[in-house]
């Protein structure tokens, strides 16, 4: 073979592995930009369609993203870690009384069973089911983050004037036309709340929450696969494996302790804002608002609220003044009130405006101490 | 080819050598066990280790969790580095290509080579570490599958042999890293340190949050999805997803090495 004819060959073999290469890289982007089906369905309507499909049965796995770095101690790490990090879910939902969400981690999974009012928690790496009742109050778990939780949460309460409909994007194979929630109470740090539906189930596949001022979304959650049919009763049920722990929790975590053992009882209105009377009206905790418009207060002892204040206080951008520390990340306000004469203090959150937390502690200051 | 390829890698002591030493460890690990009988902390180290001390059954897949991060990448590296570089350096690659064969077939029986050696390799730590955990660590059968399921040791079994499979699939994008570099340089061991710098990148940037948008096409990504073999229902997304881009660095890779190795001034 002659020198020309050599480098030819070589020429065109490099040719082919670049375009080969070319072939394979471009292949995802070539896929993701192909036009979304949209679809005639109105906003009420899809609105409509997303409030009634909680029994909707369905299998599938998600994932969540937080870009909230919650400056808070070890008694609210699973925060942290809900809305901070990556969260990786399974799901088998045959109705809000009967589903199993299991959440992976490289080397396990905790997955949550539950049925009748009762959740049970299996944790791989603990070898342990625990089972509890669900309080009235609780802190959020992954569960709330599925798409189709999330959606339905933030939409329960939207307004027919504040949403409109957004473009169609792909979301697990579907074609999922889209809705955009602006809220109209300016007390809210939340600007709007897209969310991606499924036409024919009326299932939420992907929701994006934006905070005011801000591009980044600070929390996402999107469904990858998706099969929209009733899992089998096998799917959602469990047996507790030989050799494992068991045990039985009637208090979950620290809202629900506060809810039930907190020093004080929340009041039925503050800055403003009504209790809500879709969670418990009696306990300790108070949950304030409507729609994304919302704000938590709980009394906590001083025990608990001292390293959680040294760690706010150490929070960059963290402001101090005579109502407590106050911390804003992305749409979510936190502050702790100082500690007081009764060794209480009173930690008020929620997607609310610097002022309406001020508002608040001005409010929950004038709340008489509990007997006993 | 392939079979001469296969015999020579068969008959050279270095493989049996890096095999048994790429057993040490493991059972190493399986001794310091059964002696002090402290474990790990669930949920720190490798998958499935704090379950070995009830359950010795399923040390297979602990060891192979043990090695799969570092160790056996070395080895494929430093084997795959070597299978052309090696030829160059010692001077016997020039009087193999007299012999009529392709460079084509060369390099195909090369990886073959590879791939056979990693599947020995992953086989035989798998065997030692059942041996090893079943005489020294507990015999109380656990809920094997990471869901909290019983699986019968059939179906242990069986997803021991595809999680073993599977793990050497995944080694498949380093060889293909180190046969490339060796056929751009006559230095096995340039070869192999280039496919492990290009594994500790990958390693780096999956733990990098900026890194994300590259993170699905990093070599490493879904080498621990061998866990998702052991959810019930048996977890497959990973999985195929990192068979996926595995053959695709194989494509790529290969086809580089292709497109250097044939049209490539072989002096040496």
């Amino acid at each position: 073979m002659s020198h020309d004819g050599f480098a030819v060959r070589a020429w065109q073999r490099w040719l082919a592995v670049g375009l080969g290469l070319a072939i394979l890289l471009s292949l995802p982007s070539v896929l993701g930009a192909l036009p979304a089906a949209d679809s005639d369905v109105g906003a009420t309507e899809l609105l409509e369609q997303v409030r009634d499909s909680g029994e909707v049965p369905f299998s599938g796995y998600a994932e969540s993203v937080g870009g909230l770095q919650l400056p808070v101690t070890r008694d609210f790490t699973d925060l942290v870690d809900l809305f901070g990090e990556r969260s990786r879910m399974r799901v088998w939902w045959r109705g809000s009384e009967d589903w199993r969400m299991d959440t992976l981690s490289a080397t396990g999974e905790t997955d949550l069973f539950h049925r009748a009012g009762a959740t049970l928690m299996w944790d791989y790496e603990d070898n342990r089911a625990t089972l509890s009742s669900d309080p009235d109050i609780r802190l959020p778990r992954t569960a709330d983050l599925l798409p189709t939780e999330l959606g339905r949460r933030l939409l329960s309460e939207a307004t027919a004037e504040e949403v409109t409909r957004i473009p169609p994007i792909r979301v697990a194979g579907r074609d999922a036309p889209g809705l955009r929630l602006q809220p109209a109470d300016s007390r809210t740090t939340v600007d709007r709340v897209d969310v991606w539906v499924d036409p024919q189930s009326g299932l939420p596949l992907r929701v994006q929450v934006h905070g005011v001022g801000s591009d980044t979304a600070a929390l996402t959650s999107t469904f990858l696969e998706l099969t929209v049919a009733p899992p089998s009763e096998s799917d959602t049920s469990f047996i507790t494996p030989t050799g494992a722990e068991f045990r039985f929790e009637d208090v979950i975590d620290v809202a629900a302790a506060a809810d039930q053992f907190a020093p004080a009882v929340a009041p039925d209105r503050l800055a403003g804002l009504d209790r809500r009377t879709d969670e418990s009206t009696v306990g300790a905790l108070g949950a304030y608002g409507r729609g994304v418009t919302l704000l938590a207060a709980v009394p906590i002892w001083d025990e608990i609220s001292r390293p959680l204040r040294d760690q706010l206080e150490a929070t960059p951008g963290a402001r101090i003044d005579e109502q407590g520390v106050y911390v804003s990340v992305g749409p979510l306000g936190l502050l702790l009130t100082p500690g007081s004469r009764e060794q209480r203090s009173w930690l008020i959150a929620g997607t609310v405006t610097s002022q309406t937390l001020a508002d608040a502690a001005t409010d929950v200051a004038r709340i008489p101490v509990a007997d006993g | 080819m392939i079979a001469v390829e296969l015999s020579k890698m068969l008959r050279r002591p270095r493989t049996w050598v890096t095999i048994l030493l790429l057993n040490a460890l493991p059972t190493l690990v399986a001794v310091l066990l059964a002696v002090t009988d402290l474990g790990p902390r669930p949920g720190s180290g490798p998958a499935f280790l704090s379950a070995v001390l009830a359950d010795g059954t399923l040390f297979p897949l602990a060891a192979l969790a043990i090695i799969l991060p570092l160790f056996l990448p070395i080895a494929v590296a430093v084997f795959a580095g070597d299978s052309v570089a090696g030829e160059a350096q010692s001077g016997t690659l020039r009087y193999l290509l007299v012999r009529p064969v392709g460079r084509t077939r060369l390099l195909v029986a090369k990886l073959v080579s590879v791939i056979a050696f990693v599947l020995l390799a992953v086989v035989i730590v798998a065997a030692t570490a059942y041996v090893v955990g079943s005489l020294l660590l507990g015999d109380q059968p656990l809920a094997a599958s990471v869901s909290g399921t019983t699986l019968t040791p059939e179906q242990v079994a069986v997803r021991t042999v595809l999680a073993i499979g599977y793990i050497t699939l995944s080694m498949l994008g380093v060889a293909s890293i180190a046969l490339l570099l060796s056929t751009l340089t006559d230095s096995p061991l340039a070869a192999a340190l280039g496919a492990l710098a290009f594994l500790i990148a990958s390693s780096l940037l999956l733990t990098l949050d900026a890194a994300e948008v590259l993170q699905p096409y990093l070599p490493t990504r879904y080498w621990l999805s061998f866990v998702d073999l052991f959810r019930d229902p048996i977890f497959w997304r990973d999985i195929v997803r990192g068979i996926g881009l595995q053959a695709v660095y194989v494509v790529v890779l290969l086809g580089a090495a292709w497109a250097n190795f044939t049209t490539k001034d072989v002096t040496s």
